[in-house]
């Protein structure tokens, strides 16, 4: 088993060296993400809310004493229904030095992927920024949108990050 | 103004020891041929400190010392002379003198002037020596320190052969980290110079110097001239050297029977610390029992004359590190046959200097990590304990009465833990005030100004971490109000005021804040001249604006009122860098004048960071928490109360006082069953000057609750401070109530489109 890590070691042969990736579903589209950027998966607990915090922003919840934001990948994505079961599952994400929630339909697998099997995604203008794609992927049948779930999350329209909302947060001081 | 420094001693002492630490830290981790510039200011700025607070306290003697020390320094750090291992020794030898000489300043120990005056005439010699690259040969060590410690030792007469040679069996286990440099090998080429040096014993090479060492050399000089390069090298206290009888003592065995074996013979009188660990004792030796001291006293040790009498514990059962018991006076001890009292040492002599000791040592310096950690596992205690209590009263009538009666204890002993603990991150504000007076002198001479300087309230305590961090704006406070809130003298007179203008830097309590105001009598600030000023700027300034307002506009970035720049201020840098960092500290600034009459800014800030008393409110299906410090009363509202303003804003009449009401479900677009203000409860905010009626559905309780940063993973969000963890383990918001009420004030008539 070859686990890419931050992989400069074999350029050589990168297109051969696989790294593993979380694939989950959002409706009937399914998405693949780097699976170093996933420290946990837990069920969904309603989070406490953030005043005036976009629709997709589900809120705060505890994580052992850390508090952290939930975004609904959903909501912000308009795909699938929004609705909360027990098996509703949030994906702990550590990404950009942060702590950050991620609600999705379901965690469907872990799969190996290496750099040749990620085709380029095409052009398409949609809610999804195709800047957030790294590629398609196809495996069994199935197509996977490899998502760089760093950027998206640290993203100015998750509107997570202070920096990245740094025109919100001027007029949110300014009214102080 | 008179001032008495010497309630600042302690400090000094605690702050230049500190200075001595690093400075020896780093001249240890210096390598010598190839020294890092940075490392090198690290030292100079080390011994620039310790010769500035030494000159302000009047510490002459420290003074001159660390001048010369810093010359030398200073010529080195500017490459006009190359670094020499000498000049390192000569280095760390100064520091000793100068921590003795700290010591004697606070009572303990005494100076040997002597000494002193040699390591100064060896740093001045080194600093006029020729430039860098004159390869220096010479030894390190001159016979200097050797005279002078053996004039300060008065009664060590040379001892045994003719020659003047005595015998030392030196042991130690050396530190890792200068077992891992060259500290050893420089040990053992400066043992070598002094005299004839045998290595009975090393450790093994793979644990590369860590371990036990043991050494004999044979030297006329004293004892004292190594025994300090020794401690430098060896784990805290983990080292000795003990003076054989004969040059040709076998080393084994015989280091320890030298009492017994040849009693009364004088030069015993430095007696050393039987380190147990090192060597297990042997078993003949018990009689034998060698007087204790830390070598580093040495030259004060007591008169030896009834020292060959006097046996101390045979400290066999204590730890590895013997701890010094220091000295004794001999008489008080003479014949007293301690020497068989295997397990239990007897406990050291009360004496005075000991009291001092004790003194110092009842305080102890913590690195401030620990502190945190300390505080963060309180704040997951607080949270448990009070998740516990949530359950028991979910129990309701099954909790038995013994589980009820333990969590109260638990509570109390939780509360009384944590006050104890935050208090250890508490520090009197005195530590900042104490530099102003000095500030204020310095500047109103350079102004020409008059100035008197009153303080109080300076033992009030707060938080560690915002005693630092507010020292930089109330000085910037206290430079503006000298430069443009006092006059000078003529112009004082010309107005009927006494030409000697006052500044008041006032520290107090207020509720769960700690409130310092600086004043002054000054002119005051000139409204129409700031309004003009922010209209050329481009601020919106309108003629409507309460003096407050107005005067807080002084505190906008690039606005100064001053006609002409000084080096002082007056750049329209600073008051906005004033606000902000008050600000970051969860601080407020307000601002109060009167023309002619004088300034008074107020610095609120929160006694500390990490924990807030709060009350839990419930809005909707959620739970706030609302700091009890800005809470005044809540109050259920009758039908009638609640009154319209422009059929927009509403306000509420409480004590005759109208309040804007903010409603809170509103504020943050949450549902709310209680529509009707009648059903709900009005908690009364007061913050910055401003209050505020907060409609909630219901008080839930009142809680002490743990700040949590809701920035660390996500963002600011206008009117939440930050959130903490129920008992239940739910995360609850920290209403900013401050922000809130200055927000409702600032637009009353449209409080629900306030944060959109």
């Amino acid at each position: 088993m070859e686990v890419r890590t931050q992989g400069k070691a074999a350029v050589a042969d990168e297109d051969s060296v696989a790294s593993e990736y979380l694939t989950f579903t959002l409706g009937s589209e399914e998405y693949a993400i780097d699976i170093l950027k996933v420290q946990e998966i837990r069920g969904y607990e309603p989070p406490t809310r953030i005043a005036q915090a976009p629709p997709f922003i589900k809120g705060v919840i505890n994580l052992r004493g850390i508090i952290v934001p939930v975004v609904d990948l959903r909501i912000k994505f308009d795909l699938g229904q929004a609705e909360y079961t027990p098996f509703t599952v949030v994906i702990i994400l550590n990404v950009a030095g942060r702590v950050v929630g991620a609600v999705v339909d379901s965690v469907s697998d872990v799969i190996f992927l290496n750099r040749a099997q990620i085709r380029p995604a095409p052009d398409f203008s949609g809610s999804f920024d195709t800047q957030y794609i790294i590629g398609l992927a196809s495996q069994d049948g199935r197509m996977m949108i490899v998502t760089d779930i760093e950027r998206l999350m640290s993203g100015a329209d998750m509107e997570l990050i202070d920096d990245a909302t740094a025109s919100n947060q001027e007029q949110g001081s300014s009214r102080c | 103004m008179p001032i008495d420094m010497s309630q600042f001693y302690q400090v000094f002492f605690d702050e230049s020891a500190e200075h001595l630490a690093t400075m020896e830290t780093l001249l240890l981790e210096l390598d010598v041929a190839n020294p890092e510039a940075e490392q090198l200011n690290a030292i100079f700025r080390a011994v620039h400190s310790i010769k500035g607070s030494a000159g302000t306290f009047g510490f002459t003697d420290l003074a001159e010392t660390t001048h010369i020390l810093e010359n030398l320094l200073d010529r080195i750090r500017k490459h006009e002379l190359g670094l020499q291992p000498e000049m390192v020794d000569a280095f760390l030898e100064s520091g000793d003198l100068l921590h003795s000489m700290l010591e004697a300043h606070q009572g303990r120990g005494s100076v040997d002037s002597e000494a002193v005056q040699a390591a100064c005439a060896r740093l001045r010699q080194l600093s006029d020596a020729r430039p860098a690259g004159g390869g220096m040969t010479a030894p390190a060590r001159r016979p200097v320190p050797v005279a002078a410690a053996a004039a300060a030792n008065e009664v060590a007469p040379a001892v045994a052969s003719s020659s003047g040679r005595r015998a030392f069996g030196i042991e130690f286990v050396p530190t890792e980290v200068s077992a891992h440099s060259d500290g050893i090998e420089r040990l053992l080429v400066e043992l070598r110079r002094q005299g004839e040096l045998e290595v009975l014993n090393h450790p093994d090479a793979e644990d590369r110097g860590v371990g036990f060492w043991r050494l004999r050399l044979t030297t006329t000089a004293a004892p004292e001239t190594f025994s300090e390069a020794i401690d430098f090298i060896a784990e805290n206290g983990a080292w000795r050297v003990a003076e054989e009888a004969v040059v040709e003592s076998t080393g084994d065995g015989g280091d320890f029977d030298f009492f017994g074996d040849v009693p009364g013979v004088p030069g015993e009188n430095r007696g050393y610390g039987f380190f147990v660990a090192l060597e297990p004792p042997p078993s003949n030796s018990a009689e034998s029992g060698s007087a204790d001291t830390d070598a580093d006293d040495g030259p004060d040790v007591a008169p030896a004359t009834e020292e060959d009498e006097v046996g101390y514990g045979f400290f066999a059962p204590l730890p590895p590190l013997v701890p010094p018991l220091g000295e004794v006076p001999a008489g008080a001890e003479a014949g007293e046959g301690c020497g068989f009292s295997v397990s239990l040492p007897s406990p050291p002599v009360k004496t005075p200097e000991h009291r001092a000791t004790a003194a110092a040592d009842s305080s102890i310096r913590v690195s401030v990590d620990k502190v945190d950690q300390l505080i963060n596992l309180l704040g997951e205690l607080v949270i448990t304990q009070s998740m516990l209590q949530q359950t028991a009263v979910q129990m309701g009538e099954a909790v038995p009465e013994c589980l009820l009666g333990g969590l109260g204890q638990l509570e109390r002993n939780t509360h009384a833990l944590q006050e104890v603990v935050m208090s250890i991150r508490m520090l009197p504000i005195s530590f900042v005030f104490s530099r102003f007076p000095r500030v204020v002198r310095d500047l109103s001479a350079k102004l020409g100004k008059q100035v008197e300087l009153k303080i109080s309230g300076e033992t009030t305590e707060l938080d560690k971490s915002l005693v630092e961090r507010i020292a930089d704006p109330l000085t910037h406070l206290i430079r503006n109000s000298l430069d443009h809130g006092i006059e000078m003298p003529e112009a004082r007179l010309a107005a009927g005021k006494n030409p000697i203008g006052t500044i008041t830097l006032k520290a107090s309590h207020q509720g769960g804040n700690v409130v310092i105001e600086v004043g002054d009598d000054g002119a005051g600030l000139p409204r129409d001249k700031i309004t003009a000023k922010a209209r050329e700027r481009g601020l919106v300034v309108a003629e409507s604006m309460s003096d407050q307002e107005v005067f807080s506009l002084i505190f906008e970035a690039g606005l100064s009122t001053a006609a002409q720049v000084t080096d002082v201020s007056g750049r329209g840098v600073g008051m906005d860098v004033v606000r902000r960092n008050i600000q970051e500290l969860g601080g407020r600034v307000e601002i109060d004048s009167l023309l002619g009459v004088g300034t008074r800014i107020t610095v609120r800030l929160p006694l500390t960071l990490a924990i807030l008393d709060g009350m839990s409110v419930a809005v909707g299906d959620q739970t706030y928490i609302l700091p009890l410090s800005h809470v005044v009363e809540s109050l259920q509202p009758q039908p009638g109360d609640v009154r319209t303003l422009a059929n927009q804003g509403r306000v509420i009449e409480a004590r005759g006082e109208f309040l804007p009401v903010v409603v809170l479900h509103e504020l943050f677009g949450l549902c709310s069953a209680r529509d009707d203000l009648t059903q709900g409860i009005m908690v009364v905010v007061a913050a910055g000057g401003a209050k505020a009626a907060l409609f909630v559905d219901a008080l839930v309780g009142q809680h002490q609750v743990v700040i949590k940063s809701l920035e660390a993973n996500y963002r600011r969000v206008p009117g939440i401070s930050g959130a903490t963890i129920m008992g239940d383990g739910r995360v609850a918001l920290i209403l900013d109530a401050p922000a809130i009420a200055t927000m409702v004030r600032a637009k009353t008539q449209t409080t629900a489109g306030l944060l959109q």
